[in-house]
């Protein structure tokens, strides 16, 4: 057992640190804390393909790297440390490229995973999963997507697609098999869509901090080949099960509001000696002392996940474990960070008075996002009780 | 970060558990408390065969030479079954300050015995109100004019001092310009040292020790005068993370009774972990349980290492504490009243997991270290 990193992996982080530095430096972009990953930017997306650091962890036929998942968390790590741009690729490298090379034809691996790994044009994906009526209850899906000869006609509505006004290709759950006898688990299957097909709506939904990050999409009778089928026609729900996997494992449930974390503790540590002796003073130290432990328990959750990915092994219970840990964390973080800043906290961005430059206010606001999405604290808890302990179901 | 346990671990850690669940049953547990030694001679005796005394030390001692990873995940094991007997007091407290503190003499003269479990020794930390208050006059060291030193007072929370043929006691040698506390190596047998059983609620045999002027001569000073809290300072993390090995160890075992219960426990025609309350609850010690196995076991090895830990360290006792502590509460709160009779086993921990709460320091005491370390 080490908890230490090889010196191989030291050098990596130093590597991502140096080249994050200068891009920093340079202005290309700046630290912003609170949303799940940045604006998406092509142009970062593009200098870290040249890297090599889009699909790290993909085989080199693929144009990936064949590194471990622990070096991937390394460079997830050192990128949500300054909250980098990363979201042209982010989710195409997440959980698109795990999902195609777990189910998806030998041509969309061929088409799909090397262009994901170049940044190509056109290569932004959202996930289109949750619908007004199918939430955490996911395989209640109603969009439908009906075969006629060589094509799926789509027909239906998703909500909370996260980037869905920017993306380029949707990852579509969609409901196949319309037999009421046929579980409902055993009735959808995934799809890629072009977010340009004539028949695709998408409309910005603006959200509790006053962003447009989410959408729904309305598809209107959206024909796509039977070729954009990703792996069995009806196995949808187990293949997004495990997808979810490794959307669940990663550090960016721990570190989205990371920024604000760092400036807390600067802050506090700034406070003058008088303040120091006060009561307040010590009620802080101790808050801040357990978000401490929490956040490093939370980091080794996330890298203990990554080792047991690297071992070969499905994560499933241990990443739902590791992720409504770590966004527990995130709300506590934001909440106490407020209660020590104080009443100026709501003072929103673009004021003198606003703490960090309006980012306190904002991540407050972010904060009931966390434990929703990617599965809600609960749905974790049910899938850690149930596929975990073994416990049974009603 | 590598978390595969290497082959010899495993090893050690396989035949522990096997050991113990062929010797240590709770059964066990709750007859031999009531025994005025409070443990098992011949167990005892197996546990010095079986190098678990000796495990850290080195082999001029009679040791084993392990690595105190090793030694933790034994912890951790003892925890599972509550093992009740003198190893923590002995092979590790007392152990550890004179591998560190002692002259070439004392540790060849009290490392062997300790390690073949011949000799048991434990230590007198606790002042009468039960704090690490080695200045507080409840208990005072006099030097005399040849050099010897007289003891006067009382250390509470003495664990084993029935059977133990010494005690280390730390305590501040009055007027003198030495700074800080000294410890002290008291034969049992000496005149003047008074041992009164206190009745604490663990299963771990507690006293009262009374000194009344005891003489001590100056070759059983461990360490330099003045210089005991540098000693102990320098054992604690290991001490503490031992600790937390067995409170980890009761933490993993109380979640294990309580799945098995709601498992089987049926109530509204249904198994009590279908209800989806429960699970949650479950899913929570689950949370507990992995947390605190990642954060103890990253100070555990760092110790091991030899690398700086203070932050980790404390971030782990705190945890721990707090952890085991909790799951205790939920694991009553599952069991229902079953878990409230003495017959049932769950109160075992609930007692162990406060009293190692509250044994080298709590929650709140760690995390001003952690802030400490953090520049706050």
């Amino acid at each position: 057992m080490r908890f230490s990193f090889t010196k191989e992996q030291d050098e990596f982080r130093q590597e991502i640190r140096d080249f994050l530095k200068a891009e920093l430096e340079a202005g290309v972009f700046c630290a912003h804390s609170a949303s799940l990953v940045g604006p998406p930017s092509r142009e970062f997306s593009l200098k870290m393909a040249e890297r090599g650091w889009i699909g790290l962890t993909w085989p080199e036929q693929y144009g990936g790297q064949g590194r471990s998942y622990v070096e991937k968390m390394i460079l997830n790590e050192e990128l949500f440390r300054v909250q980098a741009p990363i979201g042209y690729h982010f989710l195409a490298d997440r959980q698109v490229g795990p999902a195609l090379m777990s189910f998806g034809a030998d041509w969309q691996r061929e088409y799909f995973l090397p262009s994901i790994v170049r940044a190509d044009e056109g290569m932004m994906f959202c996930l289109l999963f949750s619908e007004p009526n199918a939430g955490s209850d996911l395989a209640a899906v109603s969009t439908k997507a009906l075969k006629d000869g060589d094509y799926y006609v789509i027909n239906g509505q998703k909500v909370w697609t996260t980037g869905g006004h920017l993306a380029d290709y949707g990852w579509v759950l969609a409901k196949t098999n319309f037999d009421s006898a046929v579980p409902r688990h055993l009735a959808c299957s995934e799809f890629i869509v072009d977010m340009k097909s004539p028949g695709v709506t998408v409309r910005p939904i603006t959200n509790v901090v006053g962003e447009q990050d989410f959408n729904e999409v309305f598809f209107d009778d959206v024909k796509i080949h039977t070729r954009y089928l990703v792996g069995q026609e009806n196995a949808g729900f187990k293949q997004i099960m495990a997808q979810v996997d490794y959307e669940r494992a990663g550090i960016e449930r721990l570190m989205q509001n990371y920024l604000i974390y760092e400036r807390l503790i600067g802050y506090v540590k700034d406070m003058d000696e008088d303040s120091k002796k006060g009561e307040f003073y010590s009620r802080v130290r101790d808050s801040i002392a357990q978000l401490e432990i929490e956040y490093n328990i939370g980091r080794l959750l996330c890298y203990y996940t990554a080792w047991v990915i690297d071992q070969g092994k499905k994560p499933t219970s241990q990443a739902a474990l590791t992720k409504a840990f770590c966004t527990q964390y995130e709300q506590r973080l934001n909440d106490l960070a407020t209660r020590v800043l104080g009443p100026i906290s709501q003072i929103k961005r673009g004021v003198k008075w606003s703490p960090f430059e309006g980012e306190l206010a904002d991540s407050y606001l972010w904060g009931p996002s966390y434990t929703l999405q990617g599965g809600s604290v609960e749905i974790l808890k049910n899938i850690v009780a149930l596929r975990g302990l073994g416990l049974p179901r009603k | 970060m590598d978390f595969s346990m290497d082959e010899e671990t495993i090893l050690l850690r396989n035949s522990a558990e096997q050991y113990l669940r062929e010797n240590c049953p709770t059964s066990f547990v709750k007859e031999v408390v009531k025994e005025e030694a409070g443990f098992s001679r011949t167990m005892w005796k197996d546990m010095a065969d079986l190098g678990w005394l000796g495990l850290i030390y080195d082999e001029r001692y009679g040791g084993v030479g392990g690595r105190f990873f090793d030694l933790f995940i034994l912890f951790e094991e003892i925890g599972k079954v509550l093992l009740p007997s003198p190893f923590f007091c002995s092979a590790i407290l007392s152990g550890l300050i004179i591998d560190e503190a002692g002259d070439l003499r004392q540790k060849d003269e009290y490392l062997p015995p300790i390690i073949k479990g011949e000799k048991i020794f434990t230590i007198g930390l606790h002042d009468e109100q039960g704090r690490y208050d080695f200045n507080n006059p409840d208990l005072e060291a006099r030097e005399t004019k040849d050099g010897d030193y007289i003891l006067k007072g009382t250390r509470i929370l003495v664990p084993y001092a029935q059977v133990a043929d010494a005690i280390l006691v730390v305590v501040q040698v009055k007027d003198s310009d030495a700074g800080g506390p000294t410890i002290f190596k008291v034969d049992t047998r000496a005149d003047g040292h008074k041992v009164v059983p206190l009745d604490v609620f663990t299963e771990e045999k507690t006293f009262t020790v009374v000194y009344e002027d005891v003489e001590v001569s100056s070759g059983d000073v461990i360490g330099g005068v003045g210089e005991g809290d540098a000693y102990l300072n320098k054992i604690f993390p290991k001490a503490t993370i031992l600790k937390c090995g067995e409170m980890l160890g009761g933490l993993e075992r109380v979640f294990g009774m309580t799945l098995a219960y709601v498992k089987e426990r049926h109530q509204f025609g249904q198994p009590l972990g279908s209800l989806q309350v429960v699970q949650h609850y479950c899913a929570d010690m689950a949370t507990f349980l992995e947390t605190t196995r990642l954060i103890t076991y990253q100070a555990a090895s760092l110790l091991s290492e030899g690398l700086p830990c203070a932050k980790e360290v404390s971030m782990a006792k705190a945890w721990c504490s707090d952890a085991y502590k909790k799951c205790t509460w939920i694991g009553h709160q599952l069991h229902g009243g079953i878990g409230f009779t003495e017959e049932y086993d769950l109160h075992l921990y609930y007692k162990h997991a406060k009293a190692s709460e509250l044994s080298f320091e709590d929650s709140w005491f760690h995390r001003s270290k952690v802030a400490e370390e953090m520049g706050l």
